[in-house]
């Protein structure tokens, strides 16, 4: 092999990790911002970001509006589906003790859903979805091209992620959330109304989880059993980087998506995802708590 | 008199607290031992080391003349040291006879499993014959903690280690509870924590004051209310 | 433990083979019907073993499809490849899954809760993997076909037809026989004290890792005899016969009649299992029916179709010294509301 067959290689797979690094990392942090107030693991999360991916698809196909006007358009439709979910589902278990497992199964049931309706509506249509570029053209770095739409991917995805961590240090509901994670009862004893802040955060954490999907399917095409390699990505990303750390889940998010960049290279993808769920594993059995715990 | 269960140089360190400094504490059998110290001293902790829940940093403790150090719970509970919970922690979804059935299983293939009249008579001296099918969940604070009592003495224990008895009880209620337990002495030894001194000192034959980890008195309740040391470090605060 | 098993053998439960027998027969001309039966007897044997793990222990195992895998995939590749009697392979395939049902069991004894079900999701995830990965074993996702049926041991034949649907009828009304014998020894009541407070078990002197071990070991032992019974029957094992679906449409029959209950789960079982074969080619549909009653479940009745009927009965004062005698209640995983 080459030098520059060898730098081609290792350029593929630091900007494809790149992209998946902060596309994983925007999703995991959703869940786990949701874990860490409401103690919801939101197994659904995989269908919910293809679900954004396909709505976005439809708004191109069906139409006919630009790319960018169907992404926003699908950042608002997650807003109604959030309420709905929390309205008719999430809100009727904050206070039960250990509703982390029923919320689990709950979603479950969700992704069951989803996933039935999914196989016989766009699993019908098409095998492979594809979505327009934001940015047309290609960015040569060195001799080494970028297509600008990832370049957009990667740059929308960081600043949203760079958005997501600055309300949580600075905004005062991002303030009144970080209380919440830390202590329920300390935090509605200071007048934080933690059902108001649940809420914010499920459709915060929705937010994150759809605009990851939109992105995702910017950059790649994409097809329905995506959802479920997302949903194993996630969980893993938010139980090795300690459930409620958004901090940790931009980390393992980072580095899963190089795993993922630099496997994929070499052998399947398979292989990835059963590596993310040993590391699961293993870390669920060695320090459940996760790495980056406070 | 023999010693019943002998407890030498336990130490535990959660992170930077050390919770037992060096804690010797030995309970002769029919003897009634209590212990003090403020919230926070290590009292629980050392219950919870002595019936397994707790994985001692050093230290040994011994029972009935057997080696129990680092045995697993279940098995310090079936050598005869029974023990009670600070917040009371019953079956709550179960019937009170499912409870005490749960509780009888231990002894259920051993030949000195209690007798039905025997274990009539001892619902009825805790008052909870007429309560069997209620759920334990629905029961007052005073009826759940004689079950945790009655539950216990099931399993026919030699110790029994109690873990503030008389906590979130009525006036009314401690007198009444604080008789069971002068009872109680009548079947089995008695340890039993406290951070309210008058409760040990109607109690207790002896008394072990716990500060921060440390053992800084023994004796009769007589003399602990006259040492120096402990009227300072928490009596002193205590009555302020 | 001989006074429990001559328990089991109450009024109620010989009853219940009769009625599963004469059902067995009734439908036995259609074969179709016959075939919705089998799967159903199949589910109830499941749905019981489930029961004891879910139920009465309080473990939410995902991976309880896929052990059941592990023994069908053994039980073909020994009966098919070394020529084995049904009758010599599928014990040894039902041990062997039930000793890696313990070992996977494993994560138990220290996760609770969501952290376990989370952690026999991926297991059950992995499994799944390797069924399509290891191809020499299991063929991959083309799947087994062509299993022959249990041999009738001695005659050179093989059970078929209405005899092999009396086999599940049998094996089915086996298992509910065990777990009322179980549901009734002191195992059961430490199963049931463990599901609601493993520390105050502890401190009443139950070994909750022994038992837990055990609770593994015979909840395998039912996820692996429908295994075997399941490929046979079918004559085709693939890996979606034994995936996380498989295994929470298990869960769901047992949640949907009422966990902890003994007849809960046959209820779920008789409702839920012909549902599929309701459907026919609109068969993607059961996954969006299975997840709106999962749903269902958790949300409306959590005590289950016969723990809610169970409950409101109780409250009727006549029938009240007769179900008494019937033990169970809703685990304590959360998807209870507590006032």
């Amino acid at each position: 092999m080459t030098t520059s067959a060898i730098l081609l290689i290792a350029i593929s797979v630091i900007t494809t990790g790149l992209v998946l690094g902060v596309i994983f990392s925007l999703v995991a942090a959703g869940v786990t911002i949701v874990y860490g107030s409401i103690w919801l693991p939101n197994a659904s999360n995989g269908q919910f970001f293809l679900t954004a991916a396909l709505i976005c698809w439809s708004f191109v196909t069906w139409l006919a509006v630009p790319i960018w006007v169907a992404a926003l358009l699908t950042l608002a439709v997650s807003l109604p589906i959030s309420y709905l979910l929390e309205a008719t589902l999430i809100r009727r278990f904050y206070d039960v003790p250990d509703r982390n497992i029923a919320y689990f199964v709950l979603t479950l049931g969700v992704t069951q859903i989803l996933s039935g309706i999914f196989s016989v509506t766009y699993g019908r249509w098409s095998d492979q979805f594809n979505l327009p570029p934001m940015i047309a053209g290609v960015t040569f770095i060195g001799p080494f091209p970028m297509t600008n739409n990832r370049i957009f991917v990667l740059g929308a995805a960081s600043v949203l992620l760079a958005l997501l961590f600055a309300m949580l240090r600075f905004h005062p509901y991002g303030r009144a959330l970080r209380a919440v994670f830390q202590n329920r009862e300390a935090a509605a004893l200071r007048g934080v109304n933690v059902r108001a802040i649940y809420r914010l955060s499920f459709a915060l954490g929705m937010l994150s989880i759809f605009a990851g999907g939109i992105l995702y399917g910017m950059a790649y095409s994409f097809d329905l059993t995506v959802a479920w390699t997302m949903a194993v990505t996630a969980f893993a990303i938010m139980i090795v980087g300690g459930p409620g750390s958004v901090l940790g889940a931009v980390v393992v998010g980072m580095v899963f998506g190089f795993t993922q960049a630099g496997v994929s290279t070499f052998t399947s993808p398979t292989l990835a995802t059963f590596s993310y769920l040993a590391a699961m594993l293993i870390i669920l059995l060695l320090k459940p708590s996760g790495l980056f715990s406070r | 008199m023999t010693d019943l269960f002998v407890a030498r140089d336990l130490c535990k360190r959660f992170g930077g607290l050390q919770a037992l400094r060096n804690v010797d504490v030995v309970q002769r059998a029919g003897e009634t031992l209590g212990m003090i110290g403020p919230n926070g001293s290590g009292k629980t902790s050392f219950v919870n080391a002595v019936t397994g829940e707790l994985a001692l940093d050093s230290g040994t403790i011994d029972f009935a003349g057997r080696d129990i150090t680092g045995v697993r719970p279940h098995k310090v509970a079936r050598a005869g040291l029974a023990r009670t919970f600070q917040a009371v922690r019953i079956f709550a979804r179960l019937s009170v006879r499912d409870n005490l059935q749960t509780a009888m299983l231990v002894l259920d293939d051993a030949a000195n499993s209690l007798e039905a009249e025997e274990r009539v008579e001892l619902l009825h001296w805790l008052k909870l014959d007429h309560r069997l099918d209620a759920v334990a969940g629905s029961l007052t604070l005073f009826e759940q903690r004689r079950l945790e009592l009655a539950m216990r003495l099931m399993m026919r224990p030699q110790l029994i280690m109690l873990d503030e008895p008389v906590g979130g009880l009525a006036p009314g209620e401690i007198r009444a509870m604080m008789q069971i337990l002068n009872e109680l002495k009548a079947r089995c030894s008695i340890f039993v924590i406290e951070h309210t001194m008058r409760v040990i000192r109607e109690l207790a034959d002896r008394v072990v004051v716990l500060i921060t980890g440390e053992k800084i008195a023994d004796g009769p309740p007589v003399d602990i209310l006259k040492d120096q040391r402990v009227i300072e470090q928490y009596l002193g605060t205590a009555h302020a | 433990m001989r006074r429990y098993l001559r328990s089991a053998i109450t009024p109620q439960l010989l009853l219940l083979l009769a009625a599963a027998i004469a059902l067995a027969v009734v439908v036995s001309g259609n074969r179709f019907f016959a075939f919705v039966l089998g799967i159903t007897m199949i589910s109830i044997l499941w749905a019981a073993g489930m029961n004891l793990l879910t139920g009465y222990t309080g473990l939410v195992s995902l991976a309880f499809a896929g052990i059941a895998g592990i023994s069908a995939y053994g039980t073909v590749g020994l009966v098919m490849r070394c020529g084995w009697s049904f009758w010599l392979a599928m014990p040894v395939a039902v041990l062997g899954a039930a000793v890696v049902g313990v070992l996977l069991g494993l994560p138990s004894l220290r996760l609770k809760g969501f952290y376990f079900a989370l952690s026999s999701l991926v297991i059950q995830t992995v499994l799944s993997l390797g069924f399509v990965y290891f191809i020499g074993l299991t063929n991959g996702d083309t799947g087994i076909s062509q299993i022959p049926p249990p041999d009738i041991p001695l005659t050179g034949v093989s059970f078929h037809g209405i005899g092999f649907d009396l086999l599940l009828t049998f094996a089915a009304w086996l298992s509910l026989a065990a777990t009322w014998a179980i549901a009734h020894s002191p195992f059961g009541r430490r199963l049931v004290a463990i599901r609601e407070d493993e520390v105050l078990a502890e401190a009443i002197g139950i070994d909750v890792i022994r038992n837990k071990m055990l609770v593994f070991f015979v909840g395998s032992l039912y996820a692996g005899v429908g295994g075997a019974l399941y490929a046979t029957y079918v004559g085709f094992a693939s890996p979606r016969s034994f995936d996380l679906l498989s295994s929470l449409s298990i869960w769901l029959m047992v949640a949907f009649g009422g966990r902890g209950t003994f007849m809960g789960p046959v209820v779920g079982a008789l409702i839920l299992a012909p549902v599929p074969f309701m459907l026919q080619q609109y068969d993607t549909l059961k996954d969006v029916i299975y997840g709106a009653l999962i749903i269902a479940v958790i949300v409306l009745m959590p005590g289950g179709v016969y723990g809610t009927l169970l409950a409101y009965v109780r409250r009727l004062p006549s029938l009240k010294r007769y179900l008494s005698k019937q033990r169970g209640g809703v685990p304590n995983d959360g998807s209870v509301r507590r006032s």
